[in-house]
C-alpha cells in the first residue's frame, strides 16, 4: 500500500470540463447556442441541487433564461439552490412550482413579494436570508457562490464576448464570481455581432451565447410622471431642500425612488435656484438616470453621476452629456450596481427616500404583512457606514449634533450619513405612516424569519421629512426623546395622537422639530406652479429631444 | 388684474374643476351655485362608508362670455374619478334647466337679441361617466343629460370641454358625443370603453392599456381632431378654451349647428360610411387611418407642437 494518497485540487475544473462536454452537441460555431436548443443545454450544465442564478434585478431581466428553466424536465433538474437578486419576474416563482429550485436566497422580490409569502407558507420554497444587494455580491464570493449563471447583455460575438453597455448593471459580480470558481456562464443577448461596441465581459468569462427571441424585459423603475406629482410631495421636498441639503451643504447623495425624490429633483431649478444653492449642494449622485433629474443637469447643478443601473430612454441623453455621466471608450455609459453600491454605502453623504411604515422608535420598513418584498440597495444606503474614515462638511457636521455620539464614543470627532425617510402620515387608502409595531413583526412570524425585514434601523435614521415638518433624530439625547421627536411628525396617526404638545414645544426650542413655519418654508407656494417640468413631455423638451420616454409614459 | 392672467395662462390639463369653471367665462362674472357652502353632499357614499365632498365633485355656476350668459358644470376627476352619481347629476341637469330658463326670458323679453345674447351650457369632462357606488342614480343623470340636450336643440348650444387628467369615458363619452360643440387641448381623451376594460376584455394583445402612447393616439384629441370627433383643438391653457368659446358663440347659431356629429340622417349616413371604411382598410392603428387621410409621417403628428400639428395635419374630408 502506497503511503501518499493522492489529493485532488482541481474538482470544481474537472465538474465543469464534465458539463462542458455534455453541452457540445448544442453548440453551433464558437460559444452560440440556438434559443432552441436553450432548455437543452441548461438540462446538459445544470445539476441537480447546484446554486444557480438567474440575472435579473430591478431594471433588466435574463427572462428569456428563466423561462428556460421553468422547462427543464424535474426529473434531471430538481432541487435548486436560486442565488440572486431579484423574485420579480413570474417565471422567478414558476421554477419553485415545478419543483425545479427549492431555496432562494435574494435581495428584493417586488411584484413577487405577495405568491413568495405564500410559497413560503405553503413550503414550497425554503428561504435562506433576505439581503441588501451588496450583502448578497459579498456572499457570491464567500458561500453562495453560482454554479451556473445565466445572465443577459445587448450582444454577443461568436467567442462569448458581452455587450453589457448601459444596462451592465449586475453582471460582471455575477460572471465573475461564477467563473472563477469554475462555474458554467450562459448569456442571452438581443443580437450576436461580429464586432461590439466595447467588451464589457471578456470572452473567456462566457460559456455560451444565445440570441434569444425577443430583447430582454427591462423596467422603467426610475422614471415618474412628473404629472402626477402632488402639492404635499412638492411642501415635504421644499422642506428638504431649505432644512436639510441646504442646513448641512449636501453636496454627494442618492436618491432613493418615488416621488418625493422626484418633487426634490425638479425642485432644484425653481426653489433651490431661488435660495441661492446651486454649486452648494446635490452636486454628486449615485444614482439611475432618473429622467426627472434632466432639468437640474441642463441648469448646471450636477457634476457628476453614477448609475446602479440603464433607465429605459435615457440612453441617448445619457451619451449626450458625458461631462456628467460614466461614459465609456465607445461613448455609451456602463452602469454598475456592485460598485454604485459601494459608492452609496461609503462615499455619499446623504441617502433620502420614502417608506411604507416607520414605526414609534423610528424603525422602518416597505414589508406587510403578507408579502415578502426585500429592499434591494436601501439598506446599504440608508445607514451609516461604520468603516468610513473620510470627512467632508456634510458628515462632519451631522456628527458634531449627534447626540449620542459621546455615550458610544467619548469626545472623540466622529461624521454621521444622513439617512432621511420622507413620508406623508396618512398613505394611499389613509394606511398610516407611522405604527406602533411594523408590519415587518407580523411578517416574521407568518414568514417563518430569522429576524423582522427592517430596511432602515432606528440608530441610523437621521430625519424624518413629513408635511408635519422635520424632526433631526440624531440630536436626540435619549430614546424617550426620539419617541417625542417622531410624534411630533407624525399627524393625526395613532402614533401621533400621543404627542404631547409641551413636549414638541420644548424640542422645538431645541432645534429638534421644526415646521414648515420654523424653516421659513412659504406654504403658500408648495404647489405645482413650482415644478420645473410638469409632465413627462416638459422632460423632453428640456433633454432637447434627447430624452425617449417608453410607450407607457408618453401621455401623447 | 394678476390672477385673472394667471388663471387664463394656466394649464387646462393641471386646473382643478373649479378653476376650469371660472376660467370657461369673463373676468368677473363668475358666480358658483350649489356650490360647497351649500353642501350638497351624495346621500349615498356614506351608507357604504365612503367620504362625501361638498360639491359632490362638480363645480356647477353661471358667467358671461360676451353678453352670453353662460351656464358651465365642471367635472373634478379627483373626487371618485370624477364620476357621476345621484347629486352630481343633478346640479349638472341644474345648469340646463337654468339655460332654458334664460332662453326663455330672453325669447320673452328682447327677442331680437337672442344672437347677441343667447346663452350656452358648457361641460367640463373629467369622468369615467357612472359612479358605481350610486348606479341607478348615476344611470338616471345620462339619461336626464341625454334628454336636456336634445331639449336645447334650436335654443342654446352646448360645449363639451375636454383636456384633463381622467379624459371623458363611459357613458359621459356618450354625453359629449351628443353636445353640439367639442373643443379639445392635446391631453385630451374621449372614449367609451376605457383602455384598461378593453385590454381586460379583449386582451393585451388587442390593446394594451399599459402603452399609453397606443392609448393617446386612440383616444386622443389629435385623433380625435383629425377624424372630427372633436371639432377644435387648441392649446393647453384655460384661457383657449374661454377664447374659443367666445369665438364660437360669434359665429352664430346656424354656424354652430352644423358643428354636429350626430343628429340628422346625413350625419347617420356619414358615420355609417365610416364604420364601412374601417371594414374595408382593416387599420391596425390610428397612423394607418391618418395616412390614409393624407398625412404623409402619421408618426410624426404625435411628436410635434399643437401648433406644428394644426398647421400640418390633414383632417378627414
Amino acid at each position: 500500500m502506497t503511503t501518499a494518497t493522492t489529493k485532488v485540487w482541481d474538482t470544481l475544473l474537472r465538474d465543469a470540463k464534465e458539463r462542458l462536454a455534455d453541452a457540445q452537441p448544442y453548440v453551433k460555431e464558437g460559444k452560440v447556442v440556438a434559443a432552441e436548443d436553450a432548455v437543452k443545454l441548461l438540462e446538459a450544465v445544470i445539476r441537480p441541487g447546484d446554486k444557480v442564478n438567474i440575472e435579473g434585478d430591478n431594471q433588466k431581466q435574463a427572462d428569456f433564461l428563466a423561462e428556460c428553466l421553468c422547462k427543464v424536465d424535474p426529473a434531471k433538474v430538481h432541487d435548486l439552490h436560486m442565488v440572486q437578486s431579484v423574485l420579480s419576474l413570474s417565471s422567478h416563482m414558476d421554477i419553485f412550482e415545478k419543483g425545479i429550485a427549492k431555496k432562494v436566497d435574494f435581495s428584493f422580490s417586488g411584484p413577487q413579494g405577495g405568491r413568495l409569502a405564500e410559497f413560503v407558507n405553503e413550503g414550497k420554497i425554503e428561504l435562506g436570508s433576505i439581503h441588501t444587494y451588496l450583502e448578497l455580491y459579498g456572499r457570491y464570493y464567500m458561500d453562495l457562490t453560482p454554479r451556473v449563471a445565466l445572465c443577459v447583455g445587448y450582444q454577443a460575438d461568436k467567442n462569448g464576448n458581452l455587450y453589457t453597455g448601459f444596462n451592465t448593471e449586475d453582471t460582471p459580480v455575477i460572471a465573475e464570481a461564477t467563473k472563477f470558481r469554475q462555474g458554467i456562464v450562459i448569456a442571452q443577448v438581443n443580437e450576436i455581432v461580429d464586432e461590439l461596441p466595447r467588451i464589457d465581459i471578456p470572452g473567456d468569462w462566457v460559456d455560451f451565447v444565445i440570441q434569444s427571441p425577443k430583447p430582454f424585459y427591462c423596467e422603467p423603475l426610475f422614471t415618474r410622471d412628473p404629472a402626477l406629482i402632488t402639492d404635499s410631495q412638492i411642501l415635504r421636498a421644499m422642506m428638504v431642500i431649505k432644512g436639510i441639503y441646504a442646513e448641512y451643504g449636501i453636496q454627494r447623495l442618492n436618491h432613493g425612488v418615488g416621488f418625493d425624490t422626484a418633487a426634490i429633483e425638479l425642485l432644484l431649478p425653481t426653489y433651490g435656484e431661488e435660495l441661492g444653492l446651486k454649486g452648494k449642494i446635490c452636486n454628486r449622485f449615485i444614482l439611475n438616470p432618473h429622467p426627472c433629474l434632466i432639468p437640474a443637469i441642463e441648469s448646471g447643478w450636477v457634476e457628476s453621476i453614477h448609475s446602479f443601473g440603464g433607465e429605459i430612454g435615457m440612453d441617448k441623453y445619457v451619451k449626450a452629456r458625458p461631462d456628467v455621466f460614466f461614459i465609456g471608450p465607445d461613448g455609451d455609459m456602463r452602469s454598475n450596481r456592485c460598485y454604485s453600491q459601494m459608492a452609496g454605502h461609503y462615499a455619499i453623504d446623504c441617502f433620502i427616500g420614502g417608506t411604507l411604515q416607520i414605526d414609534k422608535y423610528g424603525n422602518s420598513s416597505t414589508a406587510t404583512a403578507t408579502r415578502i418584498a426585500g429592499f434591494g440597495g436601501a439598506p446599504n444606503m440608508g445607514c451609516d457606514a461604520k468603516g468610513r474614515r473620510h470627512a467632508t462638511g456634510a458628515w462632519t457636521k451631522c456628527g458634531e449634533e449627534y447626540a449620542m455620539g459621546p455615550e458610544l464614543y467619548g469626545d472623540m470627532p466622529r461624521g454621521k450619513r444622513l439617512v432621511v425617510q420622507l413620508q406623508e402620515t396618512f398613505r394611499e387608502k389613509l394606511a398610516p405612516g407611522f405604527v406602533d409595531q411594523l408590519d415587518a413583526v407580523k411578517l416574521q412570524k407568518t414568514a417563518n424569519l430569522d429576524i423582522p425585514p427592517v430596511m432602515i434601523y432606528s440608530d441610523d435614521l437621521t430625519h424624518i421629512v413629513t408635511e408635519e415638518g422635520i424632526a433631526y433624530l440624531h440630536k436626540c439625547g435619549s430614546m424617550a426623546e426620539k419617541m417625542a421627536a417622531i410624534r411630533a411628525v407624525a399627524g393625526f396617526t395613532k402614533v401621533g395622537l400621543e404627542e404631547d404638545p409641551a413636549e414638541t414645544e420644548k424640542l422645538r426650542e431645541k432645534g429638534i422639530f421644526k415646521t414648515a413655519e420654523d424653516l421659513g418654508v412659504d406654504v403658500s407656494k408648495a404647489n405645482r406652479n413650482l415644478l420645473a417640468a410638469k409632465t413627462v413631455h416638459d422632460l423632453v423638451d428640456w433633454s432637447g429631444g434627447l430624452y425617449n420616454p417608453p410607450a407607457k409614459f408618453r401621455n401623447w | 388684474m394678476a390672477d385673472w392672467k394667471e388663471l387664463e395662462a394656466k394649464s387646462f390639463y393641471e386646473a382643478t374643476a373649479r378653476e376650469r369653471a371660472i376660467g370657461m367665462v369673463d373676468e368677473g362674472t363668475w358666480t358658483e351655485l350649489a356650490g360647497p357652502k351649500d353642501r350638497l353632499t351624495s346621500p349615498h357614499l356614506p351608507v357604504l362608508g365612503e367620504a362625501v365632498e361638498f360639491d359632490d365633485g362638480v363645480v356647477t355656476g353661471v358667467g358671461l362670455v360676451g353678453k352670453h350668459p353662460v351656464f358651465v358644470a365642471s367635472q373634478e376627476g379627483k373626487f371618485i374619478g370624477g364620476a357621476v352619481g345621484e347629486v352630481h347629476g343633478a346640479k349638472i341637469v341644474g345648469a340646463f334647466l337654468l339655460a332654458n330658463q334664460v332662453y326663455d326670458k330672453i325669447m320673452a323679453e328682447c327677442p331680437d337679441e337672442i344672437e347677441e345674447r343667447r346663452p350656452a351650457v358648457v361641460i367640463s369632462f373629467e369622468t369615467g361617466g357612472v359612479r358605481l357606488h350610486e348606479s341607478n342614480a348615476g344611470l338616471l343623470a345620462h339619461a336626464e343629460f341625454m334628454d336636456q340636450i336634445q331639449g336645447s336643440k334650436g335654443k342654446f348650444p352646448v360645449f363639451a370641454v375636454i383636456g384633463s387628467k381622467v379624459g371623458a369615458f363611459g357613458g359621459m363619452g356618450f354625453v359629449a358625443a351628443a353636445t353640439d360643440v367639442i373643443i379639445m387641448n392635446t391631453y385630451g381623451r374621449l372614449g367609451l370603453t376605457g383602455p384598461e376594460v378593453i385590454e381586460q376584455e379583449m386582451g393585451k394583445a388587442e390593446f394594451d392599456s399599459a402603452d399609453k402612447a397606443l392609448v393617446y393616439r386612440t383616444t386622443g384629441a389629435r385623433h380625435k381632431y383629425i377624424m372630427r370627433d372633436a371639432n377644435y383643438l387648441v392649446e393647453d391653457t384655460i384661457g383657449a378654451f374661454h377664447d374659443c368659446i367666445g369665438e364660437v358663440m360669434d359665429l352664430g347659431y346656424a354656424a354652430i349647428e352644423k358643428m354636429r356629429r350626430i343628429g340628422n340622417e346625413e350625419l347617420v349616413d356619414e358615420q355609417l360610411a365610416l364604420a364601412e371604411l374601417s371594414v374595408e382598410l382593416h387599420p391596425k392603428d390610428s397612423r394607418d387611418v391618418w395616412a390614409y387621410y393624407g398625412n404623409e409621417n402619421p408618426e410624426q403628428l404625435t411628436e410635434i407642437t399643437t401648433a406644428e400639428f394644426l398647421a400640418t395635419a390633414k383632417r378627414r374630408p
